[in-house]
């Protein structure tokens, strides 16, 4: 079974295939606008660094919101994107496109060979394996600092290329460009994923495993799918990273980036893919708007997540439906 | 050759034996009653019968030829077997049409987006669930609603056999009449039921066979009226009627 072979054409209750790619279409065309109000590198370096972030959250949204997997290595998926690349493109000299693509295909298989341990496995024990799993990239990648560059990590990783397009001194126009149609891609595929009857079925083991195992699903291979397809983007967000920085550290692999992402997936509302993309923006900017408050700006982020979660329990997509509807009700008395 | 063979049969939780060296066999195209009081084993029964979340102890099952003791839950719902919860059960993250929807695509093997789709609509047409309820998530049904969607899922996946956990337990008298009727209409389709039941009245007017279970061991067997006339049968529904009281 293919992923499209499986997509359900028009599903009762959810919102048409019409409706959904006009809005998706919108969207994504108001985001390629952007550089147009936002002439100044730095700008752009923040709207490149959002859709990364958009992209780790909204395929962690997959395997934790969908399918229930508390996969809390997932930013290790990333970290292996980053060193995949960094190692493949300046070490062996491969294209650096190709690395990429690389990247995603071994954050892939690492995916599927984590799930292994996990199978068997439930709630806290799954954080504490995936846990683990991150802990083991990183000590290996830390040990073998003759390649990776240990703690020290690599440099002058060489960037990507657009034909003879001067990739440098564009104000980030082609990197702002790339990392859109990577958001975009992955999007499209998230979105295809969890309207397919794949995507119905991880959410069915997440409900009640046991009865979906009686109507058929396999445990084994959709738990694999699930960590699988959540893997593949975001091992290319992590290449994407790299040959954008020019560098890869092991940083990746710290709490504090675990930490921005999953609030990222919670605060944005889970289940809905566009929740954590939103999220990444609202924190990003947020972040950045506070800059100044120094060491209070963390609290202040913290405060606020606490306060939109109290309010909407299912987050910030949660908050916009509530409005949409306040909104729908006013024209319509008005009519 | 019958349909279903449950040779020797046993389960056990630590040192209290659930199921208890059970054997019996389910013919096509009957419907099966399995009685007891509560806590003589028999969901547990269906649950090493349907490898869900464990196969048994010790004992052989054949189903429809095939040996599937040692066989994953998945596996065997997609050789056609069949079952519901005791309590209701439902995906509730999901709609009712993608409920049904799971059971048509992952219930048997090689199957087209297409004809899932119409075996979905389909098994919940049967079951009475109307297509203006299609799109509600299932989470927000009523009690009785959820156990026509758990009969619907199972039936999507175009079972031979059924194992019903008392498809009656916690419904009000309307309710259950419609059930009876329901579940008459599927064994009328071709659908082998197996039917556990408390409430001895409810498999006497449905069964054609009927097992009795005390205690995780087969008390009596055989045609439903000799079996109730059988003084142990009345002796452990008396017995259990009174250490209730
Ligand atoms: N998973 C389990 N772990 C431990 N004991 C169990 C388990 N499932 C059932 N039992 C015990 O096995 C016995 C039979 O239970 P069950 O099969 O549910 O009975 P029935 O369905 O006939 O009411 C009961 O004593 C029950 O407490
Ligand atoms: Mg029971």
């Amino acid at each position: 079974m293919t992923l499209l072979d499986i997509a359900i054409p028009s599903a009762p209750g959810r919102i048409t295939w019409n409706r959904e790619a006009i809005g998706f279409v919108v969207g994504f065309l108001l985001l390629a606008l952007l550089p147009l109000v936002f002439g100044d590198s730095y700008s752009r370096h923040v709207l490149i660094m959002i859709f990364i972030y958009a992209v780790v959250a909204s395929n962690w949204d997959l395997s934790l919101g969908y399918g229930g997997v508390f996969n809390f290595g997932h930013l290790a998926l990333f970290g292996i994107g980053v060193y995949v690349y960094s190692l493949l493109a300046k070490m062996a000299g491969i294209d650096p496109w190709i690395a990429l693509f690389a990247s995603g295909v071994i954050a892939t298989l690492a995916a599927v060979l984590v799930t292994i341990p996990i199978l068997r496995l439930k709630g806290i024990y799954i954080i504490l394996v995936t846990f683990g799993f991150a802990q083991l990239v990183m000590q290996v990648i830390i040990s073998q600092s003759d390649l990776t560059g240990g703690t020290q990590g690599l440099v002058r990783v060489p960037g990507l290329y657009l034909f003879d397009h001067n990739m440098i001194r564009d104000g980030k126009l082609a990197y702002f460009y790339i990392a859109l149609a990577l958001l975009v891609a992955s999007t499209l595929f998230l979105r295809l994923f969890v309207r397919s009857r794949a995507g119905a079925s991880i959410v069915a083991l997440r409900d009640n495993e046991e009865y979906a195992i009686s109507r058929g699903v396999s445990l084994v291979r959709q738990r694999m799918v699930t960590l699988a397809a959540s893997a593949f983007f975001t091992g290319i967000a992590g290449a994407f990273y790299a040959a954008y920085q020019r560098n890869a550290s092991i940083d990746v692999f710290g709490m504090s980036l675990a930490t921005i992402i999953l609030s990222m997936v919670l605060l944005g509302g889970t289940s809905t893919i566009y929740g954590a993309i939103i999220a990444s923006f609202v924190l990003t900017v947020f972040s950045e708007a506070m800059a100044d408050f120094g060491a209070w700006r963390p609290m202040i982020t913290a405060l606020l997540i606490i306060v939109i979660m109290l309010v909407y329990p299912t987050g910030l997509v949660g908050m916009i439906r509530a409005a949409w509807t306040l909104v729908a009700e006013r024209i319509k008395r008005r009519a | 050759m019958p349909l279903l063979e449950v040779e020797g049969v046993s389960k056990a939780f630590g040192s209290l034996k659930a199921v208890d060296d059970v054997s019996f066999a389910v013919e096509a195209g009957e419907i099966f009653g399995i009685a007891g009081p509560n806590g003589s084993g028999k969901s547990t029964l269906f649950n090493v019968i349907t490898g869900i979340p464990f196969g048994p102890d010790k004992g052989r099952i054949r189903f429809d030829g095939a040996e599937i003791q040692a066989r994953p839950g998945n596996a065997i719902a997609r050789l056609g077997l069949a079952r519901t919860f005791q309590r209701e059960t439902s995906f509730d993250g999901l709609t009712v049409f993608e409920n049904a929807l799971i059971g048509a695509s992952y219930g048997k093997p090689g199957r087209g987006a297409t004809e899932a789709r119409s075996r979905a609509v389909e098994a919940l047409e049967f079951v009475g669930l109307s297509s203006s309820a299609f799109g509600r998530l299932a989470g927000e049904l009523s009690v009785f609603d959820r156990k026509c969607l758990m009969l619907a899922t199972a039936i999507a996946t175009k079972p031979r056999m059924l194992l019903l956990d008392e498809p009656a337990s916690s419904l009000t008298k309307p309710e259950i009449e419609t059930s009876i009727g329901l579940i008459r209409r599927t064994a009328e389709r071709g659908i082998t039921v197996v039917l556990i039941e408390h409430v001895l009245t409810f498999l006497m007017s449905l069964s054609q066979h009927l097992l009795v279970l005390n205690q995780g061991r087969v008390l009596a067997a055989g045609e439903p009226k000799s079996v109730i006339a059988d003084p142990r049968v009345v002796e452990a529904y008396l017995g259990t009627r009174r250490s209730a009281a």
